[in-house]
């Protein structure tokens, strides 16, 4: 890349503010929500607002960067980007471009932020159902496409494939007919998150013990995948600030290296199993992410085997089983034994994993947070440290065009 | 009018000058697949140009509608309050014959979700859900049980 050792990226401050189950944060926006978030991962930085001069988010980001450098008194915004990556698929991707801004010079303090009230807005588990216009009935027909995404969705949402647990479902039902992936398998994950939740004072549902007959006995959303295989709806924000290695160097916190990332998809992935079933059916039954996954080993110079710890997207229990999967921990199709195993678990598991409790048992906030956890795993102060972490791999969302960090130190 | 399986409160197809042709076949019971004129590769959903020799001439393939699932979900919670009654339904992709591998999604109808399984042959049958609006649905084949994989 042929970065020097004075500029290469590192994290240095985390922020987040209070998690809440959705429609439990009221007395503030969405929007401040984001820039408090800013504000605290700054502060933990121990740099001044006056230093920051980048911004960057992903997944449709409604709180626009501008509105944020100026709300926020930046002296001079010099970067601002969103990624193109969908939803949760962007969050490391969002790491990463700040990352490439800082190496190049391009911006010296560049803050990535998510802020997410579902709330104070739609409820991305409720489907059409949530924002159905009141009045007088209608007349089924068609209309104009807003966006290339919704004529696509046209080929989904007429027949109730309304939400991403209903498409992922669908991605679990082959997995589970071509592997024999179970439910128990699946399971696992949901269980074994709920654990490493409960030691965390800012998951969402610290307090809620699950055993795998809870899990057993929750309802069904869409076949394979129960209640419990879904991740929350929750209110709540985090941030995180990238700078070079030199700056690291002259503040407080151990700084976090970035030791590679990459983002992207395979031929033909689109907008992955939520808009197209047509891909090949290897990549169908897949979290989408071997390209990713081998860019990303390559780049770091690293391998399944030298990671410590893992944060893994986990909008879905059985597409956590497929990550792994990709990113090479076990062989295809091998993703559920390999959780039955009990690797997931800290603090004895080969690979403990969401030790935060993810975003089935922490908070939504698209997986940036499983950003934050990372950058604790490496400081040596999550609530499920794992004991002299030097590794920790963080992957984006499955099953859309994703990216994927190896945080560390060396 | 067709027979009617789903209710008006079903989301309408947004559609755009790619897709528009694939909608305007539907409304006519017409179940196509769009096809590169210069490589013959398909693909789904339309699109302006072709992934494989990039072309951008294209014309629209008349199918049998018939096909296979390659797989499936039972949907068990009412995302729209109208489709309450009538939970659970079953939605499914199907590979469809003579299509060179292209898949849509769509549902199966008039089936047990106990008996959906993953390589049961199924034929299109139409729903007019309005006076240009037409979505095909399938039913599993009489044959439908000895294709089971």
């Amino acid at each position: 890349m042929g970065r020097t050792d004075a500029r290469r990226a590192c994290l240095v401050g985390i922020g987040e503010t209070r998690y809440a189950k959705w429609g439990g944060i009221t007395d503030r926006s969405e929007y401040q929500l984001a820039v408090e978030a800013i504000v605290a991962a700054v502060a933990d930085a121990g740099l001044s607002m006056d230093d920051v001069d980048g911004l960057a988010s992903f997944a449709d980001d409604r709180n626009e960067a501008t509105f944020a450098a100026a709300d926020l008194g930046l002296p001079e915004l010099r970067y601002a980007t969103m990624s193109w990556l969908p939803g949760g698929g962007g969050a490391c991707a969002a790491i990463a471009n700040a990352a490439m801004a800082v190496e190049t010079g391009a911006a010296d303090v560049v803050v990535v932020y998510r802020s997410l009230c579902q709330g104070q807005f739609h409820r991305f588990g409720q489907g059409p159902g949530g924002r159905a216009p009141k009045g007088p009935a209608r007349v089924p027909g068609i209309r104009k496409a807003r966006t290339l995404l919704d004529a696509h969705l046209a080929f989904t949402m007429p027949f109730g494939m309304f939400s991403p647990p209903i498409a992922y479902a669908m991605v679990l039902q082959r997995h589970m007919h071509l592997f024999g992936t179970t439910h128990e398998q699946m399971g696992e994950v949901a269980v074994t998150t709920r654990a490493h939740a409960a030691r965390n004072p800012r998951a969402v549902m610290g307090g809620r013990a699950m055993t795998m007959d809870d899990y057993l006995g929750s309802r069904f959303v869409s076949e394979p995948f129960r209640l419990y295989d879904c991740c929350l709806e929750t209110d709540g924000a985090c941030a995180v600030v990238v700078t070079s290695h030199e700056r690291a160097l002259d503040l407080a916190r151990t700084p976090v290296e970035v030791l590679g990332s990459a983002q992207g998809a395979p031929r033909g992935f689109g907008h992955g199993q939520y808009a197209n079933v047509g891909m090949p059916d290897d990549d169908y039954t897949s979290a989408g992410a071997r390209t990713v996954a081998d860019r990303l080993w390559a780049r770091s110079g690293l391998g399944p085997a030298d990671i410590d710890v893992a944060e893994v997207y986990d909008h879905f229990t059985g597409l956590v089983l497929l990550s792994l999967e990709d990113f090479g921990f076990c062989a295809r199709g091998e993703g559920g034994p390999y959780a039955a195993s009990g690797a997931l678990a800290w603090p004895d598991g080969a690979l403990p994993m969401n030790t935060h409790g993810g975003s089935l048992s922490e908070a939504y906030i698209h997986g940036l947070n499983h950003v934050v956890e990372g950058v604790r795993q490496i400081r040596g102060d999550s609530t499920c440290q794992v004991e002299g972490a030097e590794t920790c791999l963080v992957t984006s969302a499955a099953g859309v065009p994703t990216s994927a960090l190896v945080l560390g130190r060396r | 009018m067709s027979e009617r399986w789903f209710p008006d409160e079903m989301p309408v197809p947004g559609v755009n000058a790619e897709t528009n042709g694939w909608w305007e076949a539907a409304s006519r019971h017409r179940l196509v697949v769009q096809r590169c004129t210069a490589c013959g590769a398909t693909r789904h959903p339309p699109g302006p140009i072709c992934p494989q020799c990039r072309s951008t001439a294209s014309e629209w393939l008349d199918l049998r509608g018939t096909g296979t699932v390659f797989t499936f979900t039972v949907v068990r919670q009412a995302f729209i309050p109208s489709l309450a009654e009538q939970l659970p339904y079953v939605v499914i992709a199907v590979e469809l014959d003579g299509a060179e591998g292209a898949r849509i999604v769509s549902n199966l109808i008039d089936i047990e979700p106990c008996d959906v399984s993953i390589g049961m042959h199924v034929e299109v049958v139409w729903e007019d859900m309005g006076p240009q609006l037409a979505v095909p649905r399938f039913r599993a084949t009489t044959d439908a049980k000895g294709a089971r994989g």
